[in-house]
């Protein structure tokens, strides 16, 4: 089920219906467990199993890694967790991949290999719950965390709906806890719930779909060479149209569990204001970044081993980051990109650390850092490199013969929402949204609230899913 | 500035802690969603003064609700395939009480139906009869932009099924303004906007059509009655006749036609083989649009071939001067309703003297 569509319009209003009646707290956990089954069902029915086994699964390795004695014994249920989630990973969202790169390697041996069209639906989600479950067993397995007292917890914990195909990827530290003693969202809560949802619904139907995607799409899929302009402004356009669309599924989940008493963390932190990239991933998509960083990063060695082997775990970090986004090496050059700015800058601070900018410079750093992120959405976005190629050869000035693409509408609007987008993230640079909306005169307030809202209402959105449900 | 795992390396992450800014939320809550509520009103009643009436969005679940039929049980019915010409111009009320069954309306506007003739012809659940329309510039050029349809009633989740059911439940019969022409990014790109030099922009088609429930199409009246709306319709026609189009891959317009013709040959091959009684027609147009037909896609070189490499009856207009004789077509292309109501009767006539259906059935 996709948060901007009118089914979950219903099934939320049911959700917050059932959960406002007097009822108990097992029976209202009962109730937004089967729920969360219902909203992912809701997508492709058999895929309940794959959760059901992600989550079994889990469970008892953590019960398992509890009982143990003995390294050796611990290790083995930790894997037993890390091979049955990313098993499953391998083979639905890596299977095709893998196999067309071996016919390819074997086609280079002049071996004419040609298997069966692999015919693999990716199940929704399944990036997302399998990093939710595995950091449960991980955290025990590293002595951070203790199991979950309850199945019906640990269930939820994994399913709830709000976190559960999109993110935040939440952390059983994070969630469990919340599930141990009743809540219920306060007036105050359910109503700023509701205000969140309605914010983040119009990042995404609005200013992604409706106002960013159309620009992106004319010029990474309109199969001609763009000039400098169309090429830019197609790839601005991505980047407004990626964040707009991936926060907007953060803020509306978050909302979604405020509204149902519910704390969810941040995951994103108006990251176009980023200075440097180990600030963007500070930023960007917190929940994943932050996942790689404890359960890759460090266990490679993190920056405790000298400068090459730190170079080595960032970018391997970054490597695989790429590939959890997609199966295709445009992704992996997309995370390499983003690992290569990571190691360069990590040197640069090393040789500068006497530096401090100032205002000047550091809004030109802003600046820098939003360019070269662009320059990786291009690999993001396009479908192949041929694709990437000719938009990056665009955005140099090197297809200087081709003709323009875009109509002065699309140029206009995206310029307009790019630099509104920019010159939002670098106000709120430090601030969060609480801090200021709280500051806000309350009419104002409610006159956003009510123009997005019908904003929403008038894009006339056909439901088009997320980004990042496809990762 | 708030915490989050990005400032906690390492550790168990703790239960996060939202605050809610100190403002009166729930008196907010209200004030926007009457805020809300009255900018809707006013949008629904901008476009009502302007003739805009309810109707039913005409997407790939409602063309998936008609598909479903054939295999809930109608799969002797009459189907119609097409351009928007078979959508329009052949009424299923009047085609209803005179053949006593309501077809399955599968025709989509603005795109080639070989999709949905081969989707057809790899169903063996369908063994009834084809009424294919034969718009040119669509069914010649290949052109087709709603290829997707089949693909998404194959893969539809049931989330898209209840949302559609809620959608023509609670909202399509009672809001004129859901209609793609007059959504938020259609109507600021038809804004006067500087004409940006070297694009070539086509305006986007305009609303022609008031659809039913159950795809029952008629044109809209403003079409019919607004002399100048439907100069604009005109214009916007005119602005295609730029000749034929050839294929992506350099072939020649000739080329295109005859790959088109060999798909068409191997459905209608199929559903033969199977049964299904098929027979083409082209239904009539006029002012530009039919002298743009006539210049661009003679029938010898397009509807000739289609006939002999297919094996499948036609009708063609121009070979039954009764058939259009009176009829209005405001912006060329199709019929007003009230034509389309005579037409209707005239080809189901036609249809039933010249072509009946060989298991007996009537059409």
């Amino acid at each position: 089920m996709v948060f901007n569509t009118l089914t979950f319009v219903a099934f939320f209003a049911i959700v917050l219906a059932l959960h406002s009646l007097r009822l108990g707290w097992t029976t209202k956990k009962v109730n937004l467990l089967l729920a969360s089954y219902v909203f992912y069902a809701a997508w492709n029915p058999p895929f309940i199993l794959l959760l059901w086994i992600s989550t079994v699964v889990d469970w008892y390795a953590a019960q398992g890694l509890v009982r143990a004695e003995g390294k050796a014994k611990r290790r083995a249920w930790m894997l037993v967790s890390v091979v049955a989630n990313l098993g499953m990973l391998l083979y639905f969202k890596y299977g095709s991949f893998l196999l067309g790169n071996f016919t390819a390697l074997l086609a280079s041996f002049g071996v004419d290999y040609r298997p069966p069209a692999p015919d693999i639906v990716l199940p929704v989600g399944i990036s997302f719950y399998t990093f939710a479950t595995m950091s449960y067993t991980l955290d025990i397995y590293l002595r951070r965390a203790a199991p979950a007292r309850s199945f019906l917890d640990y269930a939820l914990f994994v399913t709830f709906f709000p976190h559960l195909v999109a993110g935040p990827i939440m952390r059983p530290t994070e969630l469990v806890p919340q599930f141990e003693v009743p809540r219920r969202a306060s007036a105050q809560q359910l109503a700023f719930g509701l205000g969140l949802m309605t914010l983040g619904l119009f990042n995404k139907v609005v200013l992604a779909d409706t106002l960013l995607s159309g620009a992106a799409e004319r010029v990474f899929d309109g199969g001609r060479a763009p000039g400098m302009l169309d090429a830019w402004i197609g790839t601005l356009a991505f980047s407004g149209q990626i964040f707009c669309d991936f926060a907007g599924y953060s803020t509306t989940a978050i909302g979604a569990a405020l509204c149902l008493g519910f704390a969810m963390p941040d995951n994103f932190r108006f990251p176009y204001a980023a200075v440097g990239f180990s600030d963007f991933w500070r930023r960007w998509h917190i929940t994943l970044s932050s996942w790689l960083r404890d359960y890759l990063y460090i266990p490679l060695g993190g920056n405790r081993h000298g400068p090459l082997r730190t170079a080595a775990a960032l970018m391997g970090t970054m490597l695989l980051g790429g590939l959890w986004h997609g199966a295709a090496w445009t992704f992996v050059v997309w995370g390499g990109l983003h690992g290569t700015y990571l190691v360069v800058e990590r040197g640069l601070r090393a040789r500068f650390a006497a530096w401090q900018p100032g205002p000047v410079a550091l809004f030109a750093l802003g600046l820098l850092t939003y360019a070269l992120v662009n320059l990786t959405w291009v690999f993001f976005r396009a479908k192949d490199f041929p694709t990437a190629w000719q938009v990056l050869r665009g955005m140099t000035g090197f297809n200087g013969d081709a003709r323009p693409i875009l109509a002065t509408a699309f140029v206009a609007i995206v310029t307009a929402v790019v630099a509104g987008l920019l010159a939002a993230h670098w106000y709120m640079r430090e601030r969060t949204l609480e801090s200021v909306v709280a500051r806000a005169p309350p009419t104002l307030v409610a006159v956003l609230w009510g123009v997005m809202a019908f904003a929403i209402v008038i894009s006339q959105g056909t439901g088009n899913a997320f980004i990042y449900f496809q990762f | 500035m708030r915490l989050t795992a990005a400032d906690r390396p390492g550790v168990a992450q703790p239960v996060p802690v939202r605050d809610v800014p100190p403002l009166p939320w729930p008196r907010l809550l209200l004030a926007a969603l009457l805020l809300a509520v009255t900018l809707t009103a006013a949008w629904e009643a901008c476009w009502r003064s302007q003739g805009a009436v309810p109707a039913f969005r005409d997407d790939a679940a409602l063309w998936t609700l008609q598909r479903d039929r054939i295999d809930r049980g109608e799969g002797d019915a009459t189907v119609l395939v097409g351009s928007s010409r078979s959508f329009f111009d052949v009424q299923l009320p009047v085609w209803e009480r005179l053949g006593g069954r309501r077809p399955v309306q599968l025709s989509l506007v603005g795109t080639s139906p070989l999709f949905a003739l081969e989707d057809l012809a790899d169903d063996p659940e369908f063994r009834g009869a084809l009424l294919v329309d034969v718009a040119p510039d669509l069914f010649f050029t290949g052109f087709e932009n709603k290829s997707g349809f089949a693909e998404y009633r194959a893969k539809q989740s049931p989330s898209e099924r209840v949302g559609k059911w809620l959608s023509m439940t609670f909202v399509e019969p009672y809001l004129a303004f859901y209609h793609e022409d007059y959504a938020l990014f259609p109507v600021l790109r038809r804004q006067p906007w500087p004409q940006r030099p070297g694009v070539r922009g086509l305006t986007a088609v305009r609303r022609l059509e008031v659809i039913g429930r159950d795809r029952a199409t008629h044109m809209w009246a403003r079409v019919e009655d607004d002399p100048e709306y439907r100069e604009l319709t005109r214009r916007i026609w005119t602005e295609r006749f730029q000749g034929r189009p050839g294929g992506p891959d350099g072939a020649t317009p000739g080329q295109v036609a005859d790959r088109q013709v060999a798909r068409a040959a191997a459905a209608v091959a199929k559903l033969r083989a199977r049964g299904v009684h098929v027979l083409f027609v082209r239904h009539p147009t006029g002012g530009d649009y039919l002298a743009f037909e006539r210049r661009a896609f003679p029938r010898t070189t397009t509807w000739d071939p289609l006939l002999a490499r297919t094996g499948a009856p036609g009708i063609h207009f121009e070979d039954h001067p009764g058939l259009e004789a009176g009829l209005e077509f405001p912006e060329w292309s199709h019929m007003s309703r009230a034509s389309a109501e005579r037409y209707t009767e005239r080809l189901y006539r036609l249809i039933e003297r010249e072509h009946p259906r060989p298991d007996g059935r009537r059409w």
